[in-house]
């Protein structure tokens, strides 16, 4: 990225800096924090030509007060164009075979607002907190897969496995279902258009849906406890909405949570690896220092690197004149290295005070399932710092998805340590047993409904 | 010292009960953050400033 010498001048008179930006080229992962800080340093909003044209807000007050504007934002992804033909919040948006609405996310309010209130009881603080026995569970299991051989890939083995395992059974999904969800999950992100692989993903990710759908009907016959059940039961702002939109909503739980968590865990193990002092001092004082290492590895990683927005009226932003139309990406991640809110911003500090990280978003669609995040990324550390408290990372065979313009991820994160016991049952069994406990007690209950925290008696 | 949140502002990121646990409640249903009492306690400031710099959303006050 080059920044152009003075402000430019467009047909309107309006003044902005021109960059060449691009967020999808391997130059943009390889130097990110050079070019983060050259446009923190020079243009905090930033006009580039790529993709048609959008402008760039990188600077933490910038994107704090654009992502606060929602009188002036939308995220409504128009796909048949009934409203403003607006493309969401992909930047370029899909091709147009592949465009869809991706869920409540690619929405404006009032309707956005509707769905998050149907959702908010079944993923609050207090309504994750009850699923903490399960989660554990799950992650005993997938590490007792591995524990006597003295090899895990923390991608494949672990961290691709807890999320969509407790994200389906919070939907009412039977969970054996997870590989039918996992692979196409991950494999959408980082498989480019152009590989020879995509027939093979694209494959995949019809199947999923037809298994969604399948869901949704067999759910709207025989209601069952879920996140799938609200959204068949809910009331849309006076409407019931279809399953082709439900689809959309379901697809965006799954891959608003499958990939950005795997993410988030894979870099931290790794960065646990580098730094075995560190390491071992989280082990030692995790009850002061898990929750602001959590927070610090959000920041400094941003699995979900920033979102776009079109602009719905002439306006003036953080000292920006914007017109109705144009296009917008914010960065959570560059905001996320603003040196005037985050001293130090490129190196990790476990202990970090007044973490103030976008890594959720900011403003109207901040992340609904940041505590399933959060507790699944909890659970899966610790427990690995437990088990596998000397694992060594493979540099060589450690894969970071190529580019870094729609999820910061890995693909995979091998390692080696000291074997360990078994503890108790494989994934296969665990799953079998946690299905029957999911309907016996039914968990996936919303916490206005269930209150009591999931019973495990092993 | 006392302190509000803005339920206008506030997103329910949950960064403040994580710092202060004492004097910021969190919603059972959204997640959202309520004062336990609007006044705070000598031995609680600390913990509620950083708060106050944690909240993404800028929506915690200080009246003092
Ligand atoms: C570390 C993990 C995660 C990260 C970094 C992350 C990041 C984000 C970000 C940045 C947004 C805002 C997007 C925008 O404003 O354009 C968002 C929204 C969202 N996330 Fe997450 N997310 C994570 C985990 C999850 C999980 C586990 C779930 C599901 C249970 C989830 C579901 C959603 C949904 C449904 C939205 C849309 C909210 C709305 O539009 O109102 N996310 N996420
Ligand atoms: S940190 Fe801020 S936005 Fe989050 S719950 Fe507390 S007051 Fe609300």
């Amino acid at each position: 990225m080059t920044t152009e010498e003075a402000a430019v001048d467009d047909d309107g008179g309006r003044k902005h800096h021109l960059v060449h930006f691009d967020r999808h080229t391997p130059d943009y992962r390889d130097r990110f924090e050079d070019i983060t800080h050259e446009l923190h340093g020079q243009c905090p909003i930033a006009w580039t030509e790529a993709h048609g044209g959008h402008w760039v807000a990188s600077g933490n007050r910038e994107v704090f007060e654009l992502a606060r504007s929602a009188e002036f934002l939308s995220n409504d992804h128009d796909v048949k164009g009934e409203r403003r033909g607006y493309k969401g919040i992909s930047i370029p948006p899909p091709p147009r075979a592949r465009e869809a609405q991706g869920g409540f996310l690619e929405m404006d309010p009032p309707d956005q607002r509707h769905y998050r209130q149907t959702l908010n009881p079944y993923l609050s603080p207090a309504a994750i907190q009850r699923w903490v026995p399960f989660v554990d569970e799950v992650v005993r299991a997938s590490i007792d897969e591995k524990i006597e051989s003295g090899y895990i890939d923390f991608v494949d083995d672990l961290a691709n496995i807890v999320p969509a395992v407790l994200t389906l059974a919070m939907m009412g999904i039977p969970l054996e279902h997870w590989t039918i969800y996992n692979e196409p999950a991950h494999a959408s992100v980082y498989t480019p258009p152009n590989s020879p692989d995509i027939q093979r993903v694209l494959d995949l990710s019809r199947k999923m849906g037809m298994d969604l759908m399948a869901q949704l009907a067999e759910i709207r016959k025989n209601p069952r406890p879920g996140l799938v059940d609200a959204l068949v039961r809910a009331d849309i702002n006076g409407r019931n909405p279809d399953d082709g939109e439900l689809l959309g909503v379901c697809a965006l739980l799954i891959g608003g949570g499958f990939d950005t968590t795997t993410a988030l865990t894979a870099h931290s193990l790794e960065w646990l690896s580098q730094h075995p002092e560190e390491r071992t001092r989280l082990s030692r004082e995790r009850k002061t220092l898990l929750d602001s290492a959590t927070e610090e590895f959000l920041r400094f990683y941003t699995p979900a690197p920033g979102d776009g927005r079109t602009i719905t009226a002439d306006c003036e932003i953080a000292g920006t004149q914007f017109k109705e139309g144009e296009r917008l990406w914010l960065s959570w991640a560059m905001a996320n290295r603003d040196p005037s809110v985050f001293p130090d911003p490129d190196r990790i500090d476990m202990e970090r005070k007044g973490n103030r990280h976008s890594s959720f978003g900011l403003g109207i669609h901040r992340c609904i399932g940041s505590n399933v995040a959060r507790t699944v990324f909890k659970r899966m550390v610790t427990a690995v710092l437990d088990r596998m408290p000397d694992y060594e990372c493979d540099p060589e065979g450690a894969v970071h998805y190529e580019t870094i313009g729609v999820i910061q991820g890995m693909r995979h994160l091998p390692a080696t340590f000291t074997p360990g016991k078994r503890l108790g049952a494989g994934l296969d069994e665990t799953l079998a047993e946690l299905q029957k406990l999911c309907d016996e007690q039914r968990l996936a209950e919303p916490v206005t409904v269930r209150k009591s925290t999931a019973r495990i008696d092993t | 010292m006392k302190v509000r949140v803005d339920p206008e502002r506030c997103q329910g990121h949950t960064l403040c009960a994580m710092r202060a646990p004492d004097t910021f409640e969190l919603s059972e249903i959204d997640g959202h953050s309520s004062v336990v009492a609007e006044e705070v306690p000598a031995d609680q400031e600390a913990d509620v400033r950083e708060a106050v710099l944690s909240c993404p959303e800028r929506a915690i006050s200080l009246i003092s």
